[in-house]
């Protein structure tokens, strides 16, 4: 506090969106291998990601609170602090989603999922995988944005953010598919139940990448 | 021994002490922006910063130290040259202490308050609270909370500058080159004016303020493309656009910001020591009090050895800390904080470096160029402005009524 030119620097908030968004990318990750294993017959490492996946989910909670923490009233920011954490409330719901899925499989390991379905949930997995993958991309654009204020990088984190929109769609008509099958399949009800909700909720993976993507064109808003 | 000999050796002292306090706190913010966007090394900044404290200090400081000395105490309590001999050594001592004190317990005060402070107090107890001319302070207090606002507002308008005509402009750093002659232009402007206007050299010159500012429009001009040629054929490095260009322009308003520093801020050390040495080499004091170089110089050398001791201490955990800065952002820092300091000098009043800066941050962060500034600081600084000048004014009063007793 001697130096009062010293106490006015705070660590940066940006720095903490980026190191989020990438554990969530990271989650992406294992969240794709543990539902291929899953699928893949005889699978024993499943129980591996799920477990990796619940780990990063507490290290990008400690993150979030860290940045949360770290912003005292009165902190001037490139935007408002109340869009900055709405953006990571939806950044670490994506977060949230995937644990979910997965904890939400291991509930009934067994029969797990059936064969007819696994070609939809592969396509249903993969793309939610893409705007998982676009975040950590956008954010660091995003800080770039801050920098120069330049319309080329805004145009940069736009068309992420429509990229964002378009994969969204494209996640909503692969849970379509599913739970269109899954409702109409001859199979017992607790199954599908079980399917209709695991697609649920993987779709909300891609639901709450768009959702961060609006809350970024909101921050860059000029 | 004589007495008065003793009291001018304490002054010396004590004076050179808060010299070195000056040197070794405030360089900071002087250097700050700099070493934090890494236009210049620690080592770098510890030589600069000292040479052109001192340079600022014998050539453009003698405004300054007058000010403080005759503005806010009258010179009725001067009459009696012992009452004055013993106040200005227990307003130097009071300073001392106080920003001693703050050192040691981390306190974010201003050299600059303190000594006005202390000189409140020595005035009080001399000749009561009618020597103390409230105008004046009040000016005074105002110039306070004006010269960090002109600086936020000179920032701010800078960086917007920047961002609006360079950074967000396709080839940036074409576009840089192109509008440095304009701003290293505008930062020699203010130099070369204030070195017109206040050092001897530019007073024997005797220009009216329409030749003065004519010359410097033009030295600025020729001297701005001149260092726009230097930058063009050392800077080849584009792919890191305008800020590549500022990094070599901020060399420049660094030296600027410790030129302004040693102007400014060498009177807080040596003013009572300039009314001490008048004291007792002619027995009392006049109208007017001039500061003899050797005594800017003293003061000079002071600040340079707090540097040079305590600097890169200070420094080191400034490169940790401000990471965030890019070179644009630190220019338009620097150059609000060198331009407040220089004015607010040129005008007499003694505004303190550190306020500048921060203020100079706070602008850039208004105009949403940090990733982070902590603007609630501000606050808390303001409290330590309050109390400063009660408080070492106080300990002033305190430590002239011991003098008196001893002398």
């Amino acid at each position: 506090m001697r130096i009062p030119f010293f106490s006015m620097f705070m660590t940066s908030p940006f720095e903490g969106l980026q190191e989020h968004a990438e554990k969530v990318k990271e989650c992406g990750w294992a969240f794709q291998q543990a539902i291929e294993c899953h699928l893949a017959n005889k699978c024993k490492t499943f129980e591996e990601f799920r477990q990796e996946v619940i780990h990063l989910e507490t290290e990008a909670d400690v993150i979030k609170r860290r940045i949360r923490g770290h912003l005292p009233k009165g902190t001037l920011m490139p935007v408002y602090n109340f869009l900055l954490f709405r953006y990571l409330r939806e950044q670490d719901q994506v977060i949230d989603a995937v644990e979910d899925a997965l904890d939400w499989i291991s509930f009934r390991n067994e029969p797990g999922i059936p064969p007819e379905l696994e070609k939809e949930f592969l396509i249903l997995a993969d793309v939610v995988i893409d705007p998982i993958e676009e975040l950590s991309k956008m954010v660091a654009e995003a800080r770039k944005y801050f920098r120069n204020y330049s319309e080329d990088q805004r145009v940069i984190i736009k068309n992420i953010i429509r990229t964002l929109r378009r994969q969204e769609h494209e996640a909503d008509k692969a849970e379509d598919m599913v739970k269109q099958k899954v409702l109409n399949m001859n199979i017992d009800a607790v199954t599908v139940f079980h399917m209709v909700r695991l697609a649920e909720i993987i779709g909300s993976i891609a639901d709450h990448a768009e959702n961060a993507g609006d809350m970024m064109r909101a921050m860059v808003a000029r | 021994m004589t007495q008065p000999s003793i009291i001018l050796i304490l002054g010396y002292i004590f004076g050179f002490y808060m010299a070195w306090n000056i040197g070794a706190n405030d360089v900071a913010n002087s250097m700050a922006s700099s070493v934090g966007a890494k236009a210049i090394t620690i080592r770098q900044a510890i030589f600069l910063a000292g040479i052109l404290n001192i340079v600022g200090a014998v050539f453009i400081g003698s405004h300054v130290t007058n000010t403080i000395r005759k503005g806010i105490v009258s010179t009725e309590i001067m009459a009696d040259p012992h009452v004055a001999l013993i106040g200005a050594l227990s307003a130097l001592l009071a300073a001392a202490l106080w920003v001693s004190f703050a050192t040691w317990k981390s306190l974010p005060v201003s050299t600059t308050h303190s000594i006005v402070g202390a000189m409140i107090g020595f005035g009080i107890m001399a000749g009561g609270f009618g020597v103390i001319n409230w105008g004046k302070l009040l000016a005074v207090v105002l110039s306070w909370i004006i010269s960090p606002f002109f600086s936020i507002v000179i920032a701010f308008i800078i960086f917007k500058i920047i961002v609006r005509l360079i950074l967000s402009k396709k080839d940036n750093f074409i576009q840089a080159l192109k509008l440095s002659p304009f701003f290293i232009g505008m930062t020699l402007f203010v130099v070369v004016l204030s070195f017109l206007f206040k050092t001897p050299f530019g007073k024997r010159m005797d220009l009216g303020p329409l030749a003065a500012v004519i010359i410097a429009v033009l030295l600025s001009v020729l001297l701005g493309f001149m260092a726009t040629a230097l930058i063009k054929r050392y800077v080849k490095d584009r792919a890191l656009g305008a800020e590549a260009v500022f990094k070599r322009i901020q060399i420049g308003t660094a030296c600027y910001v410790a030129l302004a520093q040693g102007a400014n801020d060498v009177a807080n050390a040596i003013g009572p020591l300039a009314v001490i040495y008048f004291l007792v080499k002619t027995g009392g004091v006049g109208g007017k009090v001039p500061v003899p170089v050797f005594l800017l110089f003293f003061g000079g050398i002071g600040i340079a050895c707090g540097i040079a001791m305590a600097g890169h201490r200070v420094m080191e955990t400034m490169g940790e800390k401000i990471t965030t800065l890019s070179n644009t952002r630190g220019f338009s820092v620097e150059f609000a904080t060198a331009t407040t300091v220089l004015v607010a000098s040129k005008m007499g009043l003694p505004v303190s470096t550190t306020h500048a800066a921060v203020g100079g941050v706070l602008g850039v962060g208004l105009a949403r160029g940090m990733e982070a500034v902590n603007f609630g600081i501000v606050f808390k600084i303001m409290v330590y402005w309050v109390l400063t000048v009660p408080t070492a004014a106080l300990t002033s009063m305190i430590i002239f009524k011991i003098l008196q007793f001893i002398f």
